[in-house]
């Protein structure tokens, strides 16, 4: 049996990868000494540090090396193997930046079982605000929490509860809004299936809280796996009687039921949630009234968010105070972030408000994975703006990402490399809002067509130095004239964009070029004739007959036939086709 | 089922004790699944049937390591507790043969993250 374990793993990445004769020399070493039989030697695949030489990390002492020279393996193995004394020298002092409140079961129980969640402490919160606490102190440590809506929009939770628990109705409803739509944003489905009863047990907090006696998930259909283990969930919690009449004993009463909605980005604006609940359009409203006061069938009506609700739980089982430990001034607890796009750790972290942008990036996503330069991190979705890499030390809150012109929003971060053209990503983001907006008001949908039909002219090559000012004109007007949060802030990357990247829109304006080769009207493609292997596969494959040539006098493309779609760069097994 | 009481849920909350020490965890949510997860946890719950390996095979939600899924947690007494990440069934046996039975760790599968330990 072993009695240490050795994971080693060559950090580098752009270069070759030498863990595999880094692990010989280290075996050989040990086998010198006559050691191997009690050191296993393990190469890992990934050890979360990058960029850091040869890294070795011994167990179960947990002493992390970095650094390391051909030269070092010797040291370490007489000194720290042999003696169990550190190097200081080459010791790699890594902190952990995230922390894990909302994801504190995800990966941990299964989330098919009611009694693992139980055994991790879960439906404690419930009982301790049932019999401990009642609504009024539940509200109290809400508020010494701090906690604020993680839906995007950050209105603090407890004064929602506190109003909607303050009208006088006869019935009131809750409602969680698991309608998560922006693109690249996964959070919310990733805890619906990992640990569904921690939503749910912030559900009945809350609807205990407002005195609710129904309550609603509302999920999108595109996530059938979440809606499966919601259900399981329910009907587990029903049949302990944590759901249902007198909820373990006492005279609180909850159904829950789902709701699915059918995929439009609207419905997450709560208004518009509510309107498809009633099974009517999904179409918003204006406000006020707000929900918490003529909500659901016009009843007072709470409306959170799936990490606003997992964080619930543990707010009351710990004690606000706890729970406001972490965080800034004005943003307390953590931040669930999917980091997606051109990073190296695409996936879900879990941060303390006030990391900066850098830490997630590059400490815990590892920079991108193309080693090329970062421009610019997308936050926030459609409703979003960009933040350029100059800004990456910004600590990660409310206010300072709506002072970026960026928002919070759900929480995905989409990362974004000298790849990336900021006309293109604008596009983009508009494009989803117009096909997305309602209709309902003229700003909206007006507006964002119009802006899109602007963006579409510059990266074809065709805008003028007006059309900038025209496109915060109209953006302007969208943002004081639409009806609800869609509209308001569907003109967010376009304005972000050209705030930050005017420079870039110049360039396509002007110059007609697209530095990040992405907006194909403004490009030529060539085939270099030295890298042709004359195989006529683009020839094949060009739809507008615009390659020709032959296998003996090689292939060229007529700029005035070609239509640039791509195709003949994309099946170019040469790399001789290239974008100009 | 019985409606539970206040008591029981404080008795449902000490059981864990009474779980087996070793276990093997796949992540079982849209992320995993996508990349091959599922097909890896039949692999490994087949296996452990049919070769009667005394080790608990569990599904689990997201880790949030969603670039290295499939994932699979492995906790085997007297052995650092591992995540293998881009498990594919080839791997999973080799986990099974190797880390299970063998009491050595795998080479090449490794994903320590320090960042996700709780």
């Amino acid at each position: 049996m072993y009695t240490k374990t050795i994971l080693l793993k060559d950090t580098n990445y752009g270069t070759e990868d030498k863990t595999k004769e880094f692990y010989t020399l280290l075996l050989n070493i040990l086998r010198e000494d006559n050691l191997h039989e009690q050191v296993q030697v393990v190469r890992a695949a990934d050890v979360g540090v990058y960029n850091q030489g040869f890294v070795v990390k011994i167990l179960p002492d947990n002493i992390f090396y970095a650094n390391l020279k051909n030269e070092d393996v010797k040291r370490i193995v007489d000194e720290t193997v042999k003696n169990g004394r550190i190097v200081d020298a080459l010791l790699l002092k890594k902190e952990v930046k995230q922390l894990r409140i909302v994801l504190r079961n995800c990966g941990e129980i299964d989330p098919e079982s009611i009694d693992e969640y139980m055994e991790a402490g879960g439906y404690q919160a419930l009982k301790k605000s049932l019999f401990e606490l009642g609504p009024e102190k539940v509200i109290e440590e809400m508020k010494k929490s701090g906690l604020r809506g993680r839906g995007g929009a950050g209105y603090p939770t407890w004064m929602k509860w506190n109003f909607t628990r303050g009208v006088k109705s006869k019935e009131k409803f809750v409602i969680c809004n698991a309608d998560e739509g922006d693109p690249g944003a996964y959070m919310d489905r990733s805890v619906l299936e990992s640990d569904p009863h921690s939503v749910i047990e912030g559900l009945v907090i809350a609807a205990f809280v407002v005195g609710a006696s129904k309550g609603y998930f509302y999920i999108r259909a595109e996530y059938p796996l979440a809606v499966e283990r919601i259900q399981k969930a329910i009907a587990q919690a029903y049949e302990y009687g944590l759901l249902g009449k007198e909820i373990l004993g006492s005279q609180f009463s909850l159904d829950l039921d789902i709701r699915l909605g059918a995929g439009a980005f609207v419905c997450g604006e709560e208004t518009a949630l509510i309107a498809s609940i009633e099974g009517k359009r999904g179409t918003p409203r204006p406000r006020p009234p707000y929900p918490s006061v003529r909500g659901l069938w016009d009843k007072p009506t709470v409306i959170n968010n799936v990490e606003t609700l997992a964080n619930v739980p543990y707010v009351i089982a710990k004690g606000g105070e706890y729970f406001a430990r972490v965080g800034t001034q004005t943003s307390k607890g953590t931040k669930v972030f999917a980091v997606t796009g051109k990073v190296k750790n695409s996936g879900l972290v879990e941060v303390p408000m006030g990391i900066t942008l850098r830490e997630i990036v590059y400490d815990i996503g590892g920079g991108t994975f193309s080693g090329k330069e970062l421009k610019a991190v997308q936050t926030g979705g459609p409703s979003g703006g960009v933040i350029p890499a100059e800004f990456l030390d910004t600590p990660v809150d409310y206010e300072n990402l709506q002072k970026l012109g960026s928002i919070m929003g759900s929480g995905g971060m989409i990362v974004m490399d000298t790849d990336d053209c900021m006309v293109d990503i604008a596009k983009f983001y508009l494009k989803f809002c117009v096909e997305e907006s309602c209709g309902k008001c003229p700003p909206c949908r007006i507006g964002g067509f119009q802006l899109l039909g602007i963006l579409n002219k510059i990266s074809e090559g065709q805008g003028t130095l007006e059309d900038l000012n025209t496109l915060k004109r109209i953006s302007f007007a969208m943002q004081k004239a639409s009806l609800c949060g869609l509209g308001q802030t569907a003109s967010n990357p376009v304005i972000s964009t050209l705030r930050y990247f005017e420079d870039e829109y110049k360039e396509h304006i002007l110059n007609k070029k697209c530095a990040a080769k992405k907006c194909t009207h403004l490009l030529n493609f060539k085939i270099l004739q030295d890298k042709c292997k004359r195989c006529g596969v683009c020839m094949k494959n060009c739809a507008s007959l615009a390659i020709s040539g032959s296998k003996e006098e090689g292939y060229t493309i007529d700029p005035a036939k070609c239509t640039k779609c791509e195709r003949c760069f994309e099946v170019c097994k040469f790399k001789a086709v290239v974008k100009e | 089922m019985k409606k539970l009481t206040r008591e029981d849920l404080d008795k449902k909350a000490q059981a864990q004790k009474e779980r087996s020490q070793d276990w093997i965890k796949v992540g079982l949510s849209t992320c995993g699944i996508a990349a091959g997860a599922q097909e890896v946890f039949n692999v490994l719950a087949e296996e452990v049937k049919k070769r009667n390996i005394p080790v608990e095979v569990k599904k689990c939600g997201c880790l949030g390591m969603c670039y290295a899924e499939p994932l699979v947690e492995v906790h085997i007494e007297g052995l650092p507790a591992v995540i293998y990440g881009r498990v594919n069934k080839d791997a999973a046996i080799k986990i099974l043969e190797k880390h299970v039975c063998g009491k050595m760790l795998v080479n090449d599968y490794i994903f320590d993250m320090e960042e996700i330990k709780r």
